[in-house]
């Protein structure tokens, strides 16, 4: 009688390094950043500093979270940047003709869902490829925003309850930070043990073995975008409540700082291989070594630099070494 | 060039199964599916020239032929992927008509592709309840799909000491095992599975070789396409050879061996 047994009974220590050896590198990586800041500047690790990097960094969070799920169907969502700036820049449009701001924070929501299911759409049912669609949005989005507001600056004023959401505080925490984590949090416990995120992993891992087992596979990829588009929206109200105005100029660039983000975190190109936990650090790392350098005085043009050469890095990386069968040192398995 | 031949066995016409069965293995004289007549064409090439083929309750059919002989695509017809163009499908003495592999599945056909139906970044629970996921609300219910799991490969006599880990750390043979045991547990009455071990090493073949037999005993009428002729041997009840998309020859496993198979194959006998 043949009997299957695992090919070998690893450590369960080694199995647990094996298996979250992405997770584990980043964190050391962050802690790496941090240590070197906290030696190189005086300011780096104060409880001021700290907060502003956390209020920074969520924007950016918020939208990780959301493209983790979309690199994890294999899709990606190049559009964000222009999202942020079309439902920035209408926000305030929308507030400065007066419109209640809970009610003007609910129709940017579902118009940022609503653009991002149209994207979704083009990808999953009509078969154009991510990269095309998004890059298409990426313009046609931008595109809109200037339209609207003429390259002008468009203030905000007299709402100081959508004014708290970008500035206000909680706890001791800027609220910005707070709607990150909670974002983070619904995102962790979605991939991790909703049946919606199986179905995202499914079919990123393998789409027709997805479809072959009845899941509702075009529909879950085009849900993705829907629910980029909406964490884009979240985004935008928390940049334009913090800065007051709204612009087609805002986050320029966000898609790629994002996107570093993700990829950074160990979430794999390729689809069905991801954590949110890397993508919270990924994004916590991105907005440490840019906020570090700053106080390092070295000029703000060479963190484009430092972010561009870190998606190289990380990309590198998770090609390269974290393929199925890398483990932490140690002897070959056979 | 060997439309003018006569095929070995006749299998035109009559619809009977050309020889009597002598499995001793199933009482069940009524086939689980029947198929008559099937044709299918692609384009202006005829994959498949008039077949007939029955499928018995606890029976393993073997399929073989050359490449291109028209295997997968018989067994896609029979998995609803692919529709005939002519023909009729029995299932259970009713005449049906699949419009898809879904309905093919409500029919209780199911089928096991070579390297296509895992997702390799899932547990290999998750993979036995890929899209049956049994859930709390929109939570999945992880404790009680881990315990019917053990259950369901229990049943098959499938080892796997870690149902947690993730499908791509394991071997060719488990994942294998993995897809059948899968199948077997939507309880079908057909099952056919499409050259599953012609990836595996030896010792992996063996495994499933055993697993489809214990499969078999459950009463699943199994249809194995394979090049490993030796591998019929261990498991077939009866062997139908196919040949540029006719059926030439039906063999019960008693009355045939390697030599014949191989003369039936490449058609040599008909010299
Ligand atoms: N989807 C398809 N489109 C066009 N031709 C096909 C298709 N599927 C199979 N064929 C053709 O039908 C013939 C039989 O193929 P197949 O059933 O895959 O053979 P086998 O599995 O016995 O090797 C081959 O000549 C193949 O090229
Ligand atoms: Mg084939």
């Amino acid at each position: 009688m043949t009997v299957y047994t695992e090919r070998t009974k690893g450590h369960p220590f080694a199995d647990f390094l094996g298996e979250h050896a992405q997770v584990l590198s980043i964190a050391f990586f962050f802690l790496v950043c941090i240590v070197f800041f906290s030696v190189m500047t005086t300011t780096f690790f104060s409880v001021g500093n700290v907060l502003n990097i956390v209020r920074q960094a969520a924007p950016i969070l918020v939208v990780a979270i959301a493209m983790t799920l979309v690199i994890l169907t294999g899709g990606i969502d190049l559009s964000v940047g222009s999202m942020v700036a079309l439902i920035n820049a209408i926000a305030a449009i929308v507030l400065a003709l007066g419109v209640p701001w809970p009610l003007v924070i609910v129709a940017m929501l579902v118009l940022g869902g609503v653009i991002g299911l149209m994207q979704g759409w083009f990808v999953s049912y009509q078969g154009i490829p991510a990269f095309i669609v998004t890059l298409a949005g990426l313009s046609i989005l931008r595109g809109f925003a200037l339209y609207l507001t003429q390259g002008y600056s468009i203030p905000i004023r007299d709402v100081p309850g959508f004014f708290f959401i970008g500035r206000g505080e909680l706890f001791g925490m800027p609220f910005p930070a707070i709607l990150g984590i909670l974002v983070a949090i619904a995102g962790f416990v979605v991939i991790s043990v909703t049946k919606y995120g199986r179905q995202v992993v499914a079919v990123g891992s393998n789409l027709e073995a997805a479809r072959r087992v009845g899941m509702p596979a075009k529909w879950i990829v085009a849900s993705v975008y829907m629910v980029s588009g909406f964490a884009c929206a979240l985004a935008a109200i928390l940049i334009s409540a913090r800065l007051g105005s709204g612009s087609s100029n805002a986050a320029v660039g966000f898609e790629l700082q994002v996107i570093a983000a993700v990829v950074l975190g160990g979430t794999s190109l390729m689809g069905g291989r991801g954590t949110m936990i890397g993508t919270v650090l990924g994004t916590l790392t991105i907005a440490v070594i840019g906020n570090g350098l700053i106080l390092m005085h070295i000029s703000p043009f060479f963190t484009q630099i430092v972010t561009g050469a870190i998606i190289l890095l990380a990309i590198w990386l998770n090609t390269r070494i974290f393929t199925t069968n890398f483990r932490f040192g140690g002897k070959k398995r056979n | 060039m060997i439309d003018d031949q006569q095929p070995l066995t006749a299998v035109g016409g009559t619809g009977d199964p050309s020889d009597p069965r002598s499995t001793g293995m199933a009482a069940a004289t009524t086939p689980a599916v029947s198929l008559r007549g099937i044709r299918k064409t692609f384009g202006s090439h005829e994959a498949l020239r008039g077949v007939d083929l029955d499928l018995y309750p606890g029976e393993c059919l073997g399929l073989v032929g050359d490449n291109a002989a028209g295997k997968s695509t018989l067994s896609k017809i029979i998995s609803g992927t692919h529709i005939p163009d002519e023909g009729t499908i029995t299932l259970n003495g009713k005449t049906v008509r699949f419009s898809g592999p879904a309905e093919a599945r409500r029919g209780s056909i199911e089928m096991v592709f070579q390297d296509l139906s895992l997702c390799d970044h899932i547990d290999v629970v998750g993979n036995l309840f890929l899209g049956r996921e049994l859930t709390k609300g929109p939570f999945l219910d992880r404790k009680r799909m881990i315990e019917e799991a053990r259950k369901m490969l229990d049943s098959l006599e499938i080892r796997i000491p870690r149902l947690t880990a993730k499908v791509e750390k394991l071997s060719g043979g488990q994942r294998q095992a993995i897809a059948i045991a899968r199948a077997a547990s939507f309880q079908p009455k057909v099952l056919i599975m499409d050259e599953p071990t012609s990836a595996l090493a030896v010792a992996e073949v063996e495994a499933v070789l055993s697993l489809i037999n214990r499969v078999k005993a459950r009463g699943v009428a199994v249809v194995l396409i394979t090049h490993r002729l030796q591998d019929l041997f261990r498991v077939c009840d009866r062997i139908a050879v196919m040949y540029e998309g006719t059926k030439v020859a039906e063999r019960n496993i008693a009355e045939t061996d390697l030599e014949d198979l191989v003369k039936l194959i490449v058609g040599e006998e008909r010299h």
